[in-house]
């Protein structure tokens, strides 16, 4: 149903414009849904624009509004806000513009999206995306940290501080993006798929400041949780205060309460690892030199009754001796010297019992009970 | 037995086994009896030989752990 044209037959511009206008117009109108990117009301102008955004992609239209349609609004019109509108095509043939004319708009309350939100994670938790089963553990040294957060937010403050503190040689790689409003999703997720592809990035943390539930509806989109699970790097999440719980923490391999808390699951502690490792050296010391001192113990034990049984052994000996040497003398002649007699002896050990068996003169040797002398016989 | 006095191995070269058993040798020689004068005599000096080859032996030996124990309490 296109127009029929060539280079040697071409078709004006004005019908061009007409088709399509036309074409345009068959839409007819829909109610759309999207985040209000830019506003900026015109005083008393009757019309007023205003650009919606696609709550995912970046794709917006530009919106033209009556002034009783927005008047309508409690609270009024404002950046930010998620609505949905009742719009037909409006496109101005006089300068190919198009926009979206607006019949009805209404806010999309909280409640609504609380209840998207609630549909969205049975929906993904059916899926299984939040099953523990797919939660990578983190590594106890990444190379490099990946981080996602609010322009020189305090979040990116207190995660590159306290790691820096626990892990002075740590790496960062940071992307600093809109962490609330229309581009959030979309910025958020494209460093999130970026950081994953970084070979040297071992985990990516997620984290932004406290916030109303708008400002933290960005990390519940279904989007963006999905790229978050299709990162095969390691996802901490850190969203806003302790009682948010956005679905990323859901997905994500590890919830932080805090960005502080994100960066102690993420880098170790030199000075913990450290006094570990000191710990673990004086343990092992005490164990060794308490092994050395009970064996030096052992071994006193044993040369101390080494000693006591030789000692015994030898007064034992000392009184085998000493027995012996009596039983020696009892039954030796020492018994009758000790009542005065003397034994005689020549010179050559024989003993005279015939004094003509000793000539004159010759030396004799006499025995005592104490002692001996010599003599020289006279008579 | 006893070996005979006049072929005895001089006592110094003696161990304290050989010292000690020579000497209860010479006892039971003794008690045995039958011996001639010089030979219980002469048994009698050997006897008493032995007898302090053995104590300096064993007084000895108990000097040289007593060093041993002073060694010890020094350190």
């Amino acid at each position: 149903m296109g127009l029929e044209s060539s280079a040697d037959d071409p078709v004006p511009v004005r019908t061009v414009s007409r088709s399509l206008g036309e074409w345009i117009g068959r839409l007819g109108a829909i109610w759309m849904e999207g985040q209000i990117a830019e506003f900026r009301p015109r005083k008393g102008m009757r019309f007023q624009y205003f650009t919606l955004r696609d709550t995912d992609v970046e794709m917006s239209l530009s919106i033209r509004a009556d002034a009783a349609v927005l008047g309508k609004l409690d609270p009024p019109l404002a950046e930010g806000q998620r609505i949905i509108v009742h719009a037909r095509p409006d496109f101005y043939a006089a300068r190919g513009s198009l926009s979206m004319l607006a019949r009805e708009i209404r806010p999309v309350g909280l409640g609504t999206l609380l209840a998207e939100l609630a549909r969205l994670r049975d929906l993904l938790t059916a899926e299984g995306l939040f099953a523990p089963e797919r939660k990578r553990s983190l590594p106890f040294l990444p190379r490099r940290v990946g981080l996602i957060c609010g322009r020189n937010s305090a979040a990116m403050q207190d995660v590159l501080a306290n790691a820096r503190d626990r892990w002075p040689s740590v790496d960062f790689e940071v992307r600093e993006v809109p962490v609330q409003g229309p581009q959030a999703v979309s910025a958020v997720t494209s460093a999130l798929t970026e950081l994953d592809s970084l070979p040297g990035v071992d985990v990516i943390i997620v984290t932004r400041g406290g916030g109303s539930v708008e400002d933290l509806l960005p990390f519940s989109n279904e989007t963006l949780v999905r790229a978050a699970a299709a990162c095969t790097t390691p996802i901490v999440s850190a969203i806003g205060h302790e009682q948010d719980a956005p679905l990323l923490d859901l997905v994500a391999d590890l919830r932080a309460s805090t960005p502080t808390d994100a960066a102690k699951r993420v880098v170790p502690s030199l000075t913990e690892q450290a006094a570990l490792i000191d710990g673990l050296h004086e343990r092992a010391l005490r164990v060794l030199t308490h092994r050395i001192d009970s064996d030096a113990q052992t071994i006193e034990h044993r040369l101390a009754r080494a000693r006591g049984v030789v000692l015994s052994r030898l007064d034992a000996a000392a009184n085998d001796v000493m027995h012996l040497a009596a039983r020696v003398r009892s039954l030796s002649p020492a018994a009758t010297l000790e009542r005065g007699y003397a034994i005689v002896l020549t010179e050559d050990g024989g003993i005279v019992r015939d004094s003509d068996s000793v000539a004159a003169d010759a030396l004799l040797d006499i025995r005592l009970a104490e002692g001996r002398m010599t003599a020289r016989r006279e008579g | 037995m006893a070996s005979t006095p006049t072929d005895a191995t001089p006592i110094e070269q003696l161990s304290y086994e050989q010292a000690r058993d020579e000497l209860a040798g010479i006892v039971s020689t003794l008690e045995a009896g039958g011996l001639t004068l010089e030979d219980s005599l002469a048994l009698w000096e050997r006897g008493e030989a032995l007898a302090g080859h053995c104590r300096t032996w064993l007084e000895a030996a108990r000097t040289r752990i007593a060093d041993v124990e002073d060694d010890d309490s020094d350190d």
